[in-house]
This record gives structure tokens, sequence and C-alpha cells, in this order.
């Protein structure tokens, strides 16, 4: 195992259920869950096997947490112009195109406003000379990005975290496309598509838990009846989704935030100026078909403050939102 | 305001769907067209409501509202409650066939008369009923593959008590791609009209209901307070997916009826050799039904073509042993517009029409000395029963908001044509409107909120 110890061991467990199998592994520092609607033990392996090293891969790939990911190799190359592989660039064409489409607000390049910012409840506001000082090394129009290359100007990094997850889901589901067109769903942390519906045209469903309760809003399947059994006591007001098609993400984190003078400040961050963005909701969960698609949309959703909802109303999102 | 004015206001033209649609499905090496999104929230209650208008033109005017309440369990159990409330009023025809002169009629309580003016079809306007119905039903899954499901029904009216219970199982296979399922029913109802129920055959009494003498010689026309009618209902379904786009659903049932079928509040026209009324009967009928009925629908969804629509097409013939036989064609096409009004929106256009033959002892009107020799002495002037078409023309709009919560509105024109089936035509009648066509508007807001 090359991974470092934030990680725990990667193995698999399976359980029967009602209708098929389920398979729970950890990965990207979330709990993660394959449901596949089949009786057959060895189809399920074979699937789940492929998913979870897809999942493990690109966690080990693109994490910056692990020195040997691409990630710290572009993050640690000083300014140096470094090769590229095909993957990687597509990665960055994305990031590219949201950090357009938003107009500089989503930036890959801004993980490092972290240092400033410890969204633990707290007062502990950054101060307008920390923000001067880290601001010059945020920017994705700083960065030269080639087919086979980039140049990331030294002392900046970049962090796939935005959607990283979101992009294995969608990796996921259509690996397990190519084997099986039996029913599938796949959920890491709460970011989750299905194949198609279940058997007999009937829908998932899902619970986006009221994020109040969680560390992380996360979405946990609901077919799964132990599980459900123990979250109906600890959490409350949750949405149960009934998922025929697409996939659901989640932004946001309602403990993450600071305080001060009554002034609520999200962790979001507004890439161009530093600051959190004001007036966010707590969380917003998107459906689309692609769940890379679903997460951006609530991500740049979340950047518009208060208007976040509007934002999606206008684009024609279906979301739930929390405030 | 410290986030960014500018990506806020620049981007409020971008489609950004679209774009990350595409940035996704060149990420993923995916077309962009591939793959669609529909989910809807669940949460513990599912409310939907309804309010229904319904207006026959000069007749019967129905309002109704509808509450039902769907609760999922963990192990994919539902409870379901559905109250219904509907009020009824206005005037229905009472059997007997237009006249060259004014009518005068009895009201069915004894209490009092009305007139019908000359040329028009005689309606009882003293029709004013509050109905409240309440239904219940548990289904959960029992092994593999099977469902069950059992419920309960009330209905009450001033002069009605409806009661019953249905037991359902439903069997899934081949990947739950077929589904056999069986039902049954029964209903026990209790009918209690004011005034009471007539006697067959006998002559509605009319005259001076201020007389002394009225509220006995009324009784004498009348045989009991109330009467109870049972009603057993077998249903035998399979539904069968085809493909992914197309489904079809196959019905076969079997209805028994016995008790008191007859309606109290309807009566027959005596007529002369020339068409003139001489007396009204009450009508009778058997006091037993056997009613059959076959039911095929085939729902087509268009994935790619013809605007990403669904056609729902259906055809039922249903017969008895009355001798009503019917053919039932029911079609509505939806279509989605999603794009059109930026929320999920749909227009589904409804059109059905409908064709029955009259009951073996149906007779718009009968005349002295003869009608009732024959069919055992049933007779029913109740159009309801006789020979007609009808048609449903109609439309329904809904959208869903982002919050899962569904609005609806639907439109519907109804038409219906009796038409004689080969009765003669007395010359006093020739000029009258023996078979009067029904119009009624339909009107319903639906919405359903989680």
């Amino acid at each position: 195992m090359k991974n470092n110890n934030l990680i725990s061991p990667r193995s698999l467990s399976f359980k029967a259920q009602e209708q098929g199998y389920s398979a729970t592994f950890h990965a990207m520092a979330s709990p993660c869950e394959i449901l596949i609607q089949t009786t057959e033990l060895n189809l399920v392996k074979k699937i789940t096997k492929l998913v979870s090293d897809e999942v493990w891969r690109i966690e080990d790939k693109y994490s910056r947490y692990n020195k040997d990911s691409v990630c710290s190799h572009i993050n640690n190359s000083a300014g140096q112009c470094i090769t590229i592989d095909e993957e990687t660039y597509l990665l960055l064409i994305f990031a590219q195109q949201c950090y357009q489409l938003s107009g500089g607000l989503f930036d890959i390049s801004a993980g490092i406003l972290n240092q400033i910012w410890y969204f633990d409840g707290s007062e502990n506001i950054a101060t307008s000379a920390d923000i001067a000082r880290i601001l010059p090394f945020v920017g994705w129009d700083k960065i030269v990005l080639q087919p086979n290359s980039i140049t990331l100007p030294a002392g900046m990094a970049l962090d796939f975290g935005g959607f990283g997850k979101e992009y294995a889901v969608d990796r996921a589901i259509l690996l397990s496309k190519q084997i099986t067109a039996l029913p599938v769903l796949v959920n890491l942390g709460g970011d989750l598509a299905v194949s198609g519906p279940r058997l007999g045209d009937k829908a998932w469903q899902v619970a986006i838990e009221a994020p109040e309760e969680n560390d992380r809003a996360s979405v946990t399947d609901q077919i799964n009846t132990d599980q459900r059994n123990t979250e109906q006591v600890s959490t409350k007001q949750d949405i149960i989704v009934a998922l025929h098609h697409g996939a659901l993400a989640t932004s946001g984190d309602s403990k993450r935030y600071l305080a001060k003078k009554g002034k609520r400040y999200s962790h979001v961050l507004n890439a161009l100026t530093g600051w959190p963005i004001e007036q966010a909701p707590r969380s917003i969960t998107a459906l689309a078909p692609q769940c890379i698609q679903a997460g951006m949309l609530a991500t740049l959703a979340l950047l518009q403050g208060q208007n976040a909802e509007q934002f999606l109303s206008e684009q024609a999102v279906t979301y739930w939102a929390r405030r | 305001m410290m986030n960014s004015l500018s990506g806020k206001s620049a981007k409020k033209h971008i489609n950004v769907k679209a774009a990350l649609s595409m940035a996704a499905g060149a990420l993923l090496g995916t077309t962009t067209a591939v793959g669609d999104a529909k989910a809807q929230v669940l949460k513990d209650w599912q409310i939907d409501s309804a309010f229904l208008f319904y207006s026959e033109a000069d007749r019967v005017t129905a309002a109704e509202v509808i509450i039902s309440g769907n609760r999922t369990f963990i192990n994919d159990e539902v409870l379901n409650f559905k109250l219904t409330i509907d009020s009824l009023t206005g005037a229905s025809a009472n059997g007997a066939v237009a006249q060259g002169q004014a009518q005068t009629f009895t009201r069915p309580s004894g209490d009092g008369q009305y007139v019908t003016p000359v040329g028009d079809t005689p309606l009882d306007d003293t029709f004013k009923d509050t109905r409240v119905q309440l239904n219940a039903q548990w289904t959960q899954p029992i092994a593999d593959n099977y469902t069950a499901s059992v419920g309960g029904h009330l209905s009450k009216e001033f002069d009605y008590l409806s009661l019953g219970i249905n037991a359902n199982l439903a069997v899934d296979f081949d990947k739950k791609n077929s589904t056999i399922s069986l039902g049954f029913s029964h209903f026990q109802d209790t009918f209690t009209p004011i005034g009471g129920i007539p006697k067959p055959h006998e002559s509605m009494l009319i005259g001076d209901s201020n007389s002394p003498s009225w509220d006995e010689e009324f009784a004498h026309t009348r045989i009991a307070s109330s009467d109870n009618k049972y009603t057993t209902d077998i249903l035998l379904g399979f539904s069968q997916v085809i493909n992914r786009r197309m489904i079809t659903q196959f019905n076969y049932s079997f209805s028994t009826v016995s008790g008191y079928l007859t309606d109290p509040f309807k009566i027959v026209s005596v007529l002369n050799e020339q068409g003139i009324t001489q007396d009204y009967i009450y009508e009778q009928r058997p006091d037993e039904r056997r009613k059959q009925s076959i039911f095929g629908q085939a729902k087509y969804h268009f994935d790619q073509g013809l605007f990403n629509s669904v056609v729902d097409f259906s055809y039922r013939y249903m017969w008895d042993d009355w001798q009503i036989k019917s053919h039932t064609f029911d079609s509505t096409w939806y279509f989605p517009l999603s794009n059109w009004f930026g929320k999920q929106s749909y227009l589904q256009p409804h059109l059905r029409y409908y064709q029955q033959s009259a009951a073996e002892f149906y007779q718009p009107y009968i005349f002295t000395g003869h009608g009732l020799e024959t069919n055992q002495g049933f007779v029913s002037a109740d159009y309801r029963i006789g020979e007609m078409h009808a048609i449903t023309l109609g439309a329904k709009y809904g959208f869903t908001f982002n919050n899962g919560n569904d609005f609806s509105v639907r439109l519907e024109y109804y038409q219906q044509t009796p038409t004689n089936a080969g009765f003669d035509v007395p010359a006093g009648l020739e000029n009258l409107t023996v078979y009067p066509v029904v119009q009624a508007i339909i009107l319903q807001i639906s919405y359903s909120f989680l």
C-alpha cells in the first residue's frame, strides 16, 4: 500500500440485502458504498473490485495529501513546466471551464486560502493583511496549461477536492455499465449516481441528511436497512428522494463556519477576494445527469451567496437547499 | 456584498447547466446527450390534494375535494389515506319523457311537487347531497417478488352508506419485467332514501300534498324505508415491460352485484297511442347483475423523437347480463416542456370515446296496456343505461416546483349523446327531444406537496 496513514485500510465488505448486495469501503476520507441489484455474488465482487480500484486510483493520483500524487507533483514543481497525462489535462480543462463559468469565483488554485481561514465555528476571522499576503498566489489565470504540460507558478497549489469525488462517482458508473446492465448505485461520501432505475422501473430511495447532525452533508442509500435504522435515530428532517436516473451531489457544510459580531462566515471562499461568501445556504444538493455536473452546479450556486436558489431556479436545476 | 458582482452579472445570461453538461461530457468521454436525471422527494408523508369541479349544462353541478396522504416506511411498506368530500347540487333527469304540455311530478320525498315546462326534459331539481368518503390502504412486500395490499372503504351520504374491504396480491417475475396481480373487493351499501323506497310499477301519486289523506296515500306507493346492495369484484391483471420504452397492462374483471339495484328516484312515462303521457310508474331493475370486462393498455415513451412524449392508449370492453355492452377508448399524450418554461412542466391532451348499448329492459317510455309483459316486468327509462355514446376532450397542464411539489390543472369537455335503440316514436313525440344531449365541463386543480 503506497498511500499514507490518513486513509484507513483498503478493504471491501459485502452484505446481502433484500434485493441485491451492498459493498462498503473507505476512500477519499469518506464512507463509500456500492449497491448492485443482483443475487450473483461473483458479479457483485467483480463490479465492486473494478469500482473501488478506480476510486482508489483517482484518490492516489489526485490527493494533495499523497506526496506521490500527480497533484503533489504539480504543487511541488516550483514553477517548472511539467508533463501531464491526458486524464490530468482533461480534469484541468474541466477546472478551467468552471473557473470561466463562475467568473473566477471557483478556482482550484484557491485551496491555499485555507492556510489563513480556519472554519472551526470560532471568531477567528482572517485579517486583511493575511489575505493580501496569500491572494497573489491564487488565480487560475496565472497558470499555463498545454495539452501535455502545466506550468504552475512557485508558491501556488492546486486542489482537486472540489470535484475529485464526483469525478470518481461518474467514472465508477461508467465502468460498471461496461460490465452489467443491472442497476448499480455508487455513493462516495454522499455524492452519488445510479446507472438507471432499479428493476421494475423503481426509483432508488436516498436520504439527503440534515447537515446539522453530520460533519458532512451526506447522502446514504435507503435500501440499506441497518444503516437507515441508525440514521433515523440520529438525524432529523432527512429529505428522502426517489432517484430514477442521474446523480445527486451536495455542496456545503454547516459545521464549518466562523461567526463574528452576529455575522456568519461560510466556509465557501470567494477566490477573487479571498473572503468567505456571505449568506450562502448551509448546503445545496443538486440533481444532474452526471455527478460532476451536479456537484459543480451546487458549488457554483453556493458561490452566489444569497442568490444561490435563484441561480439554480434560473438554470432549471432540481435542487434542495438548506439554510 | 463581498463576492464579485462581475461574476454574478456575467453569468446571468449563460446557460451554466448546458455548459457544465458539455464540459462533463468532454471530461468523461460521453456525449452530452447521454443521461437524464430524474428524482423527486419522498419524505415521510406525501400529500396530494385535488379540487374537482364538474358541471353539466342545466343539470348537476358537483364539487369535490380529495386529500390523499402516502407514507412510505423502511421496508417499502406504504400506508395511504384518502379523504374525498363531494357535494352535488342541481337537477337530474327523472326518466319521464318530454311532452307537448307542462308536466307535474311529485318529489321523491313526497313533500311537494315540481313542474316541467312544455317540451323540456323532466328534471328533478331536488338533488343536493354531500358525500364523505374515506379509504385506507396498506401495501407491503411479503416475500421476494410478492407484494400484498389490504384496504378498507367507508362512504357516507345523507341517504347512503357504503362499506368495503379489498385485498390484492402482486407477483413479479422475469426480473420484475412481468407482474401478475389478483384483486378482490367486497362492498355493502345501504340505501335509505328520503320518502322511502317506492313500489315498482306503482303509479307516481300526483295531487294536493297538503290534503289530509296525502301522507297515507303516498305511503301506499312505498314498500320499505331502506334496502341493501352487495358488490363483489375480482380482478386479474398482467403487466409486462416490453422494453425500456414500452409497458403494457391487461386486466380481466368480474363483478357481481345483488340486492336493490333499482333507482328509487327514476320513473317511466306511460303513453297512449298518440304519445301523450297517461301515467308515471316507478322503475324496476333485476336484483342481480354480473359484469365482466377486459382491458388493455399500452404506454410508449418516445425517447428521442416526438418531443420525448409519452403516449398512453387503452381500450376496455365491458359486458353484463343486462345486455349492456360498452367500448371505451382512452388516450393521453404527455409532452414534457421542461426547457420552455424553466420549470419541469408538461402538457397532456386527453381524448376519450365511450359507446354503450342499452340494457335489455331499457325503454324510453311504455304504452298503456303493454310494455311490462316482457323482461319479467323489469323496466327503466334511465338514460344512463340506454344506448349512447360519449366523448371527452381536454388537456392537463402541470409543473414541478424545484422543491419537488407538483401542480396541475385539467380542463375537459364532456358530451354524452343518447340515441334511439330502435323504439317506435309516437306522433306526439315527433317534435320533442326524447334523447337529450348532456354536456359538461370538468375542471380539476391538483397540488402534491411533500
